[in-house]
């Protein structure tokens, strides 16, 4: 960290930028900045679990693990967008199984849990998005216009929908809710599943658009300072909005996913899984205090977190352990990534 | 009979802040009942130097005495070893917004509690009173701090430290968000309280201050003594700034590029800041430089903030010639709050303020047109930084400054609105900016500046409006003598 005092007139800011910072602090800065600090932590696992578990690096296991993880991939994603602007939403858990659910008891037939309304098949991908996308805006509004603190509104909705699963589904889980809603879910490419496709182009979509679209920088911004972002001429309700709906959207792409694999809408769909979001956000880089964070780091958060349960469901490790360990390593992480992150980032000078 | 010694000796003082040696080695002395000035450009180290003195941010090496206490300095914390002999206000104040102006002056103070430790709220209302008296100050004691205006926080924060009965006072910047009217009360008490024997170090950029209040002056420059225990007497404006500065400097003057019958770029009609307030009709035409003016709450930052665009007039219309707004680029009253975002480098926050114009294909942004951009903005604005990717955070606050202009720039408007455009800015920062300003106005850009410094009006300004209870109650326009501004100003308090 350098800070220039009396450096004669005319000169402009790139010509520092030679002398200013050794190479290995710049490289180390861009490291942590960009969301790789958990890789090589991540490769560690990977090595210690091809020893531990012969299985563990075959083709197989490695597809398991990656569906296995595209849902919370999704749903951190979607968290991520809310939490860049320094707000988070705990309804998303709600939505991963309510949009879905929602979408099932519209599409079959009354004998077996719906409404009775019968839509037609195609219609299930629209009820379940166009619902999670309104629940999202719905959380912008509380939040924006009404003015509430997104935990309790967020957690309020939380509880709402999961009485509300439970009440639009009579407390059935309902099978084969009808092949378009599942076949995202369920479908293979190639012995690949179509879920781990959905998760790493959604992820690189908005790894791209975080990076290098203006939405992305106006997320960063407000994250960072919003009052800066809203006299820098960015309209900071209407991202607000959106950061929200993009959320809730990709909740329930994450839910119809899970609805996919399962074949069914389940009532207890997604439960704990914002915890397991938060998490992988974390670990992955993302401040909670929001205008940091990427997408790489967050995809590092979700695969160690899906790697640490494959591993030691393998090592055959007792389920009871297998939840307080994540927890360890949860702690652990993000130890790792704060500390990481403080020493790239320097300390602030006073004048 | 003990021999009459410094109330405060610090030898050999040093202080590293990563790579940054703040201050190398400094002496510093301060007499019993004086009232000693620190002068320095920002990021000369007078912060770190009074930090170190009252324990805030510990020093790293050296020895420091404060009246009885002596000891050496290792970066471990001493402050509360010394807390009841110093008092510190910084730069910003440091208020509790949720308690009440009582509650935070007489917080941790003994004197507003019983033998039990328990506090007295009679006792501490009827402190608190008379202390409003004695400040001159309209303020109730149950009033939230939350609630107050930005000159009246700073005095209360003064006012807390002055009230502690402690015998030296660190005042950094205070005058920074006082009106004229606060200033002469603060100074009416601190020379007061220095006629009781009380101790200040005293720093400000405003050398006028230090003249009317200072006895000695201390000068720092990149973190070392250029010149030590000066008495004021024998100095005047232009070896200080020229110490402060380690070259020759001269004052700039204003230039005027007003086309006289140019259409306006931006017209005012019939504006209300407030309901029930008189109408208010300005126009800003190309070349020229406008300053607000006017008491603090006189309403000069609103009338601002509505012709930037950025706040709805209570009636009345903003409009440019043929309509529509034209483009207004906005420097904010405070850039730690709302002027840049320092956890992003100098590049995104330049960046921010042209999102649109930057990008291309499908929202995008093109890495290509944003290098020449903030390139181009940075040099203009003489932005130096380590590199364009160094947080804005890490930067002095003449930089930071300059990188808000950048960002103001980025959209090619044809207003710029600066709202106390160089407040916390050093000396050698405030000119280039006044010459960024004035290179502006002769491109044809119709300039607005805020402002409470007369020295920066005068600088600048082609017409200057007097702004008091949400009206505009004079106006000078272009040959205005110094003299007259300083009246006008004063006239309206």
């Amino acid at each position: 960290m350098t800070m220039e005092i009396g450096v004669p007139e005319g000169h402009g800011g790139k010509k520092m930028a030679a002398d200013g910072q050794s190479a290995l602090a710049r490289f180390g800065h861009g490291f942590v900045a960009g969301g790789w600090t958990m890789y090589p932590v991540l490769l560690l696992l990977i090595i210690v679990g091809a020893f531990i578990a012969p299985r563990f690096l075959s083709f197989i296991n490695i597809i398991n693990i990656l569906e296995q993880v595209s849902v919370l991939g999704l749903t951190t994603i979607g968290l991520t967008f809310v939490l860049l602007i320094g707000r988070l939403d705990l309804s998303l858990e709600g939505v991963v199984g309510f949009a879905p659910m929602l979408a099932a008891v519209m599409l079959v037939p009354a004998a077996a849990g719906g409404f009775g309304v019968e839509l037609p098949q195609w219609m299930g991908l629209i009820v379940a998005l166009g619902c999670a996308g309104l629940i999202g805006l719905f959380n912008g509004f509380l939040v924006v216009k009404v003015g509430l603190n997104p935990f309790i509104s967020t957690l309020g909705l939380l509880v709402l929908l999961r009485g509300g699963i439970l009440i639009i589904s009579n407390g059935r889980s309902i099978y084969s809710p009808g092949e378009s809603l599942t076949w995202l879910g369920s479908a293979q490419i190639a012995g690949i599943p179509m879920a781990v496709f959905v998760f790493l182009i959604v992820a690189t979509v908005v790894g791209l658009v975080l990076k290098y679209h203006r939405y992305g920088r106006a997320l960063y911004a407000i994250g960072g300072n919003e009052d800066a972002a809203r006299a820098a001429g960015i309209n900071v309700d209407r991202m607000i909005w959106s950061a929200f709906f993009f959320a809730g959207l990709l909740a329930g792409l994450a839910g119809i996913l899970l609805t996919g694999r399962l074949d069914s809408a389940v009532t207890t769909q997604g439960q704990g899984i914002i915890f397991s979001a938060f998490a992988a956000a974390v670990i992955g880089g993302v401040s909670l205090g929001g205008g940091r964070g990427t997408i790489v780091g967050v995809v590092s958060g979700v695969l160690l977190i899906g790697v640490i349960n494959n591993l030691l469901t393998l090592a055959q490790v007792p389920s009871f352990y297998v939840q307080a360990s994540t927890g360890a390593v949860i702690i652990i992480a993000a130890i790792l990534t704060t500390v990481a992150s403080r020493r790239s980032g320097g300390v602030k000078t006073r004048t | 009979m003990e021999q009459i010694r410094p109330i405060v000796e610090m030898r050999g003082i040093s202080k590293t802040f990563g790579s940054t040696r703040a201050l190398r080695d400094v002496d510093f002395t301060l007499e019993e009942g004086e009232i000693h000035a620190l002068l320095g450009r920002n990021g000369a180290g007078k912060s770190t130097l009074v930090s170190a003195m009252s324990g805030y941010t510990p020093a790293d090496t050296g020895t420091i005495r404060i009246a009885s206490t002596e000891f050496n300095v290792d970066g471990s914390s001493y402050a509360a070893r010394i807390r009841g002999d110093i008092a510190h206000v910084q730069q910003t104040p440091q208020m509790f917004d949720l308690l009440s102006v009582a509650e935070n002056l007489f917080l941790e103070n003994d004197l507003v509690r019983n033998r039990w430790g328990m506090v007295s709220y009679t006792r501490m209302i009827e402190k608190t009173e008379k202390l409003m008296r004695d400040w001159n100050m309209d303020i109730a004691p149950s009033d939230l701090a939350g609630e107050l205006g930005a000159g009246q926080r700073q005095l209360l924060e003064i006012m807390k430290a002055l009230s502690r009965g402690v015998p030296v006072i660190i005042l950094d910047e205070p005058t920074a968000a006082l009106s004229n009217a606060e200033k002469r009360v603060l100074f009416d008490q601190v020379k007061l309280l220095k006629t009781a024997g009380v101790s200040f170090v005293y720093i400000s950029h405003h050398l006028d201050e230090i003249f009317e209040i200072a006895d000695t002056v201390t000068i720092l420059r990149d973190g070392q003594v250029v010149k030590s225990r000066a008495s004021v007497e024998g100095l005047d404006t232009e070896t200080l700034a020229n110490l402060m500065m380690g070259e020759k400097t001269t004052r700039s003057a204003r230039e005027d590029h007003t086309f006289g019958d140019a259409a306006p770029l931006l017209s005012a009609r019939q504006v209300q800041l407030k309901p029930d307030r008189p109408k208010i009709d300005i126009d800003v035409r190309p070349g020229e430089i406008i300053a607000l003016a006017g008491p603090v709450g006189s309403g000069k930052e609103d009338l601002a903030m509505v012709l930037a665009g950025q706040q709805a007039p209570a009636s009345g219309q903003v409009s440019g010639p043929n309509g529509a707004l034209p483009t207004i680029g906005l420097v904010p009253t405070d850039r730690h709050a709302s002027g840049y975002v320092g956890i992003l480098g100098v590049r995104e926050n330049v960046a921010l303020g042209g999102l649109e114009v930057l990008s291309g294909n499908f929202g995008f942004i093109s890495k290509a047109k944003e290098d020449s951009l903030v390139n181009r903005l940075t040099r203009q604005t003489d932005v130096i930084a380590s590199s364009l990717d160094q947080a804005v955070s890490q930067l002095s606050g003449g930089n930071q400054q300059k990188v808000v202009f950048a960002r103001a720039l980025c959209r090619d408007p044809q207003i710029i609105v600066a709202l106390s455009p160089t407040r916390g800015v050093d000396v050698g920062a405030k000119e280039q900016l006044y010459a960024l300003l004035r290179d502006l106005a002769s491109k044809g850009l119709g300039v607005i500046v805020v402002s409470d410094e007369e020295d920066e009006i005068s600088q600048l300004a082609n017409r200057v409006v007097i702004v008091f209870e949400d009206r505009i109650v004079d106006e000078m326009v272009g040959d205005y003598r110094m003299e007259d501004l300083i009246l006008h100003m004063e006239g309206a308090t």
